[in-house]
C-alpha cells in the first residue's frame, strides 16, 4: 500500500510553517530564522519551521525550572502513568510517525516503524521502572543507626538528538527522566525537526488530559548559534544527554565538565563483526548485511569492519558480495515497501562516503563492490549511494575513522580468537561488537575481561539493532554514557546517602572521640 | 552575506555548502556522523593549530569563492 505523505503530515498536525518551541501543551511564536526541512529521498521541502531565539530559550528554561518544583512532588508511579499514556498515544500514531521518520530521515518505512516501536518499548519499560525506583539499606557501624541510599529527582535534563534516530533517542531519555521527576528540554537535529514537532504534538493531548505542568516536556528547535555552548554551560541544567559525533562529544564533555555537570555521551562507533572458522556462516552473512547496509550505514551501531578468519575468508567475501548484488536491486524510496536501503541524509554525507571510498584505495585497499553514487530516475535527490565492500587493513587511517555511510571493510585474520579480538579493540571507538561462532570457548572469551572492549559485545547477534532492555552505550571515544534500559535510570537522579540516629547516644563514625 | 571567523560551522554548512569541501582540503572536518560539528570557524581552525593569519586567509578565500 502506497503511503500518502500529505495525509501523514495532516494527521500529525504538520503545517506549511510550524512553530518550533513548545513547553508541553503550549506552542510559542518565535522570531528566529525560518528554516526548511528537506526529504533526503526526493529533495523536496516537507515544511518550514520557526526556530527559537535566545529569549525563547530563556523562557523555556525558566518554565522548566518552575515545573520541576511541582513535578518532583508527583509520586513516581503517577509520573509513570503519564508515560504509559504517552506510549499509548505513540501506538495510535505509530504508522504516521514511522512514515514521517522515514521520509524526513531517509530510513526505510520498516525501520521508521521500528524506531517508533522503540519509543513505545521504552515507555513501557519506564512505566514499570516508575514503581521500582529504589535505594539500598545498609548496615551502619554505629548502634541504633540506619544507613540508606535513595534517589531524588535531578532537575532539568537537556537532550540533544541526532538525525539518524530522530525520535527514539528522545524517548529513551525523556521517558526515564520523566519518571525520575525531571523536566526535559529537547534540542532535535536541525535535519529532522518535523519528527520532533510531530512527537510533541502527539504528547500534547496526554499532557493536557493529565494537567501535567507546563515546562515538563519542552521542545526547542534552534540553531547552535542560539542553543549551543550556552546550553552546555547552563548551570540550571544538571544533566546533558548528547548523541552525536566524537568531535561534538569532546566539546560537550569539555564545557559541561568545566562546570562539573553530568553528561550522557553517546558518540561514534567503529563496530566490528568477527567471523571465526566455527561460525554459522549463513547466519553471520544475513545478520551482517543488515548491520552494514541497514539505515544506509547511518546507525551508531552499523557494522564498519568484518574481521574474518583466513580459513573462511573467501567464502564470506563471496557471500557478502552476492548479498550486496541482491541488495543493490532494492535501493530506493524509503517509503516504498520494496526498498531495503534508502538515501543518505544529504549531499555532505554522500561526499564523505565518496571520500572514504577514495581514501581506502589510496591506502592500498581494494573495492570489491559498490562505492558509486546512484543516478537516474528515482534518485534525483543525489543522496543515494551503492553500498561498498572494501578489503582493507585495520591500521589504515580511514579504517580507524567512522564513516557514517554504507562502507564496510573486510579484514583477514589468522590464528586464534585472540588475534581477532585484538583487531576488534584496536580502534579509538568502543560502541558495539560481535562474534559469530558456535565454539563455546571463543564466545566466552569474546565476552570476558580479555575480550571485546566495547559497551556492547554480542554472540551470534550483529552489531546493530539493540533492544531497549539493556543499557546502551560504549567506551573510549564513544563517550562512556549509558541510556535506555537496565539501571540507566540512575543517571537521571540525584543519589543521596542518609544516616539516621534513633539512639540516645551520639557516636561518631570510625569511633572518633570529640568531647568538649 | 559575508563569512567571518565567528560564523558557526552549522551556518557555514547551511549557507555556504561549498565550504565543507574547501575546509576538508585544509584538514578540517565540518561534518561528523552526518551532522555539522559544533563551534565557530575560528574555534575549529585553532583546534587544528592554524594561526590567526591562516584563519584570516581561509576567510578571505571563502569570501572570494562566494563572489565567483
Amino acid at each position: 500500500m502506497a503511503i500518502d505523505i500529505n495525509n501523514v503530515l495532516k494527521t500529525l498536525g504538520i503545517e506549511e510553517v510550524n512553530l518550533g518551541v513548545s513547553t508541553g501543551q503550549k506552542w510559542h511564536e518565535t522570531k528566529g530564522a525560518v528554516t526548511s526541512s528537506l526529504s533526503p529521498a526526493d529533495g523536496k521541502e516537507i515544511a518550514k519551521i520557526k526556530n527559537a531565539t535566545i529569549d525563547d530559550y530563556e523562557m523555556v528554561v525558566k518554565k522548566a525550572q518552575e515545573a520541576f518544583k511541582e513535578w518532583r512532588l508527583v509520586p513516581a508511579p503517577e509520573r509513570g502513568e503519564i508515560v504509559r499514556q504517552i506510549g499509548l498515544a505513540l501506538r495510535e500514531y505509530k504508522d504516521e510517525l514511522g512514515a514521517l521518520v522515514s521520509y524526513e530521515m531517509g530510513k526505510i518505512f520498516q525501520e521508521g516503524l521500528g524506531e517508533v516501536q522503540e519509543m513505545i518499548d521504552i515507555c513501557d519499560f519506564a512505566v514499570g521502572q516508575s514503581r521500582l525506583i529504589n535505594g539500598v539499606s545498609l548496615q551502619s557501624e554505629r548502634r541504633e543507626h540506619r544507613l540508606f541510599e535513595q534517589y531524588q529527582p535531578l532537575g532539568i535534563v537537556g537532550i540533544v538528538t541526532s538525525f539518524n534516530f530522530p525520535v527514539a533517542v528522545w524517548a529513551w531519555n525523556s521517558a526515564l527522566a520523566a519518571i525520575a521527576g525531571d523536566c526535559v528540554i529537547w534540542k532535535p537535529s536541525s535535519k529532522t525537526p518535523l519528527t520532533a514537532v510531530a512527537t510533541q504534538r502527539i504528547i500534547n493531548k496526554v499532557l493536557a488530559d493529565n494537567n501535567v505542568p507546563e515546562g515538563v516536556f519542552n521542545l526547542i528547535v534552534a540553531k547552535s548559534s542560539v542553543m549551543g555552548d550556552n546550553f552546555l554551560a547552563d548551570k540550571r541544567i544538571p544533566l546533558l544527554s548528547v548523541t552525536g559525533s566524537t568531535a561534538v562529544g569532546q566539546r560537550v564533555g569539555g564545557i559541561v565538565g568545566k562546570r562539573l555537570g553530568k553528561t550522557i555521551l553517546e558518540l561514534g562507533g567503529n563496530n566490528a563483526v568477527i567471523i571465526t572458522p566455527d561460525a554459522d556462516i549463513k547466519m553471520a552473512i544475513a545478520s551482517t548485511v543488515f548491520g552494514t547496509v541497514g539505515t544506509a550505514g547511518q546507525r551508531c551501531t552499523s557494522t564498519r569492519r568484518i574481521i574474518i578468519h583466513e580459513s573462511v575468508y573467501d567464502q564470506v567475501r563471496d557471500s557478502m558480495v552476492n548479498a550486496y548484488k541482491s541488495v543493490a536491486t532494492k535501493i530506493g524510496n524509503p517509503l516504498d515497501e520494496k526498498s531495503l536501503v534508502g538515501p543518505l541524509i544529504d549531499i555532505h554525507s554522500v561526499n564523505n562516503f565518496r571520500n572514504s571510498v577514495e581514501e581506502v584505495q589510496k591506502e592500498g585497499g581494494k573495492i570489491l563492490f559498490g562505492g558509486e553514487i546512484i543516478e537516474g530516475k528515482g534518485f534525483e535527490s543525489g543522496n543515494f549511494v551503492m553500498p561498498c565492500i572494501a578489503e582493507a587493513e585495520n591500521h589504515y587511517k580511514i579504517v580507524q575513522e567512522e564513516t557514517f555511510a554504507p562502507i564496510v571493510y573486510l579484514i583477514k585474520y589468522s590464528g586464534n580468537i585472540d588475534k581477532a579480538i585484538a583487531i576488534n579493540n584496536d580502534v579509538p571507538q568502543g560502541l558495539s561488537s560481535c562474534v559469530f561462532t558456535l565454539n563455546m570457548r571463543e564466545a566466552e572469551k569474546f565476552v570476558s575481561a580479555v575480550g571485546s572492549d566495547c559497551g556492547i559485545a554480542n554472540v551470534n547477534v550483529g552489531t546493530s539493532g539493540a533492544e531497549i532492555g539493556g543499557a546502551f552505550g560504549g567506551e573510549k571515544d564513544t563517550g562512556g554514557g549509558r541510556e535506555s534500559g537496565s539501571d540507566s535510570w540512575k543517571v537521571y537522579m540525584r543519589r543521596q546517602t542518609s544516616t539516621f540516629n534513633h539512639s540516645e547516644e551520639l557516636p561518631l563514625a570510625q569511633g572518633i572521640k570529640f568531647d568538649f | 552575506m559575508k563569512i567571518d571567523k565567528e560564523i558557526t560551522i552549522e551556518d557555514l554548512v547551511d549557507e555556504f555548502p561549498f565550504s565543507v569541501n574547501f575546509l576538508s582540503k585544509k584538514g578540517i572536518k565540518c561534518i561528523a556522523c552526518g551532522e555539522p560539528i559544533w563551534g565557530t570557524l575560528e574555534e575549529v581552525c585553532i583546534e587544528k593549530k592554524f594561526s590567526q593569519e591562516e584563519i584570516q586567509e581561509f576567510v578571505t578565500e571563502l569570501n572570494d569563492l562566494i563572489k565567483n
